[in-house]
């Protein structure tokens, strides 16, 4: 039975076989998984972040085009396409994963330096807040030397003010004391006020009839006359000379020059400057009493002497 | 010779040519066992969830080509268990991508809430600041 059916079986198996290797030199899915991979290669997420898997894929993928240039089993060549799409899957899935991870790195590195900026902020702020406070302290306590030195040239003033009126009062005082002092000169000299000055009048008692010679008691008004011109310097004294109308006018003329003359002499003895003493000789001319009787005459005879203000005026008749 | 008995006789001889050809397979063993692995692998990272179809397919796959090595078909268990193993692979870096991508997101959304916070923050104090 055997030899008389080898041929044709032979020639079956042989088509089988035959038949098993007849497919077209195309793939459908091996070419899908070559687009894959090239979709794969063009996206830098996957190209970069994925190499090692990409590798793999493209060595499937040469698998598979050597399985399908063999002429085998259109199972086997889509079995092996069907590696290798998985794998370029696989890549992409892995440069997916290795982006995620790079962006959670930049995220974490964001936000660090967003909360750094952050407290830098804060800090800056707080440095600014400060050196205003400082700048406020500081103002203050200028304000506050200034109010106390203030406070001290106020109290220097008033102590300088008080000291002043403190001499005021002195020289207030000092003054009085001397305007008493010279009232009570003037009121022992029996000096009176006259619209010329004050004039002290010497008498008739004080000179001996028809002479010039002072008698004691002429001398010691002539002492209380020259020590108040001592004491102030810078008032003068005229002195004239008047006699009643006794006698002729030339005889009175020259007798009330003499005792007017006695009296400077009298002063100048006592240390008075003479440019400070002038004399006068009025004779009968103005006489302060009537002449026709005895008291009057007497009293006409006299010595006027008018004493200067403080600046050494005096008023002419 | 009928032919009803030629036809058997050539269906039993080209069997026997093709079995023959094939039948040179070892047992895949190894490619099981890593196929096995890398499922369990893809398991624990959660693929089952977040990559639920390409795990299907691994599961699958692997559970037919148990079958073949238990009928001694070791071509076809070899074939499945390659299969087997890059679907579980695919499924377990979806996975992980899924993961990392949320982790992104979430930590993007959380920076832009911080900077929005930061800014009117900055905006509050910057009125009464100098300029």
């Amino acid at each position: 039975m055997k030899t008389r059916h080898l041929l044709p079986m032979t020639m079956l198996a042989l088509a089988v076989v035959a038949g098993c290797s007849s497919v077209p030199l195309n793939n459908a899915n091996l070419d899908a998984a070559h687009n894959d991979y090239r979709v794969a290669q063009n996206n830098p997420q996957t190209r970069d972040g994925a190499p090692v898997e990409m590798k793999q894929a493209a060595d499937a993928l040469a698998l598979a085009d050597a399985s399908l240039a063999r002429r085998d089993r259109m199972a086997e060549v889509d079995h092996l396409a069907y590696l290798a799409k998985s794998r370029v899957a696989l890549a992409q899935e892995v440069g997916r994963q290795k982006a995620a991870e790079v962006a959670v790195t930049e995220a974490n590195a964001a936000r660090d330096k967003a909360r750094l900026a952050a407290r830098t902020d804060e800090a800056d702020a707080a440095q600014r807040n400060a050196a205003s406070s400082q700048r406020q302290a500081d103002a203050s306590q200028a304000q506050s030397e200034a109010s106390q030195r203030q406070a001290a040239n106020a109290r220097q003033q008033t102590a300088a003010a008080q000291q002043q009126a403190a001499m005021s009062q002195q020289q207030t005082n000092d003054a009085n004391v001397r305007a008493m002092q010279l009232e009570e000169q003037l009121k022992e000299m029996n000096a009176k006020k006259t619209d010329r000055g004050m004039v002290v009048t010497m008498g008739d008692v004080l000179f001996d009839t028809n002479r010039a010679e002072l008698k004691s008691g002429g001398l010691r008004n002539v002492e209380k006359l020259g020590g108040f011109l001592k004491q102030y310097p810078q008032r003068k004294a005229l002195i004239e000379g008047f006699t009643d109308s006794t006698g002729s006018d030339g005889t009175n003329q020259a007798l009330s020059g003499r005792r007017a003359d006695a009296v400077r002499t009298a002063l100048v003895g006592m240390g008075v400057g003479s440019e400070r003493l002038a004399t006068h000789a009025y004779g009968e001319a103005y006489p302060i009493a009537g002449n026709d009787s005895a008291d009057g005459r007497q009293l006409n005879r006299r010595v006027e002497i008018v004493l200067s203000d403080d600046s050494g005026n005096i008023l002419p008749r | 010779m009928d032919i009803s008995c030629k036809r058997r006789l050539a269906l039993i001889g080209a069997a026997s040519i093709l079995l023959a050809a094939c039948a040179s397979t070892p047992p895949p063993t190894a490619q099981v066992a890593v196929s096995t692995a890398a499922v369990a692998h893809a398991t624990a990272a959660g693929a089952p969830a977040l990559a639920p179809m390409e795990m299907r397919s691994a599961r699958d796959k692997l559970d037919r080509a148990n079958a073949a090595m238990a009928s001694k078909d070791y071509d076809r268990a070899l074939t499945l268990a390659q299969e087997a193993q890059v679907d579980a692979q695919l499924a377990e870096a979806k996975a992980e991508s899924n993961k990392a991508g949320k982790a992104a997101a979430e930590l993007q959304e959380a920076s832009r809430v911080l900077s929005e916070e930061m800014a009117r923050k900055s905006q509050a104090p910057g009125r009464q600041a100098p300029k």
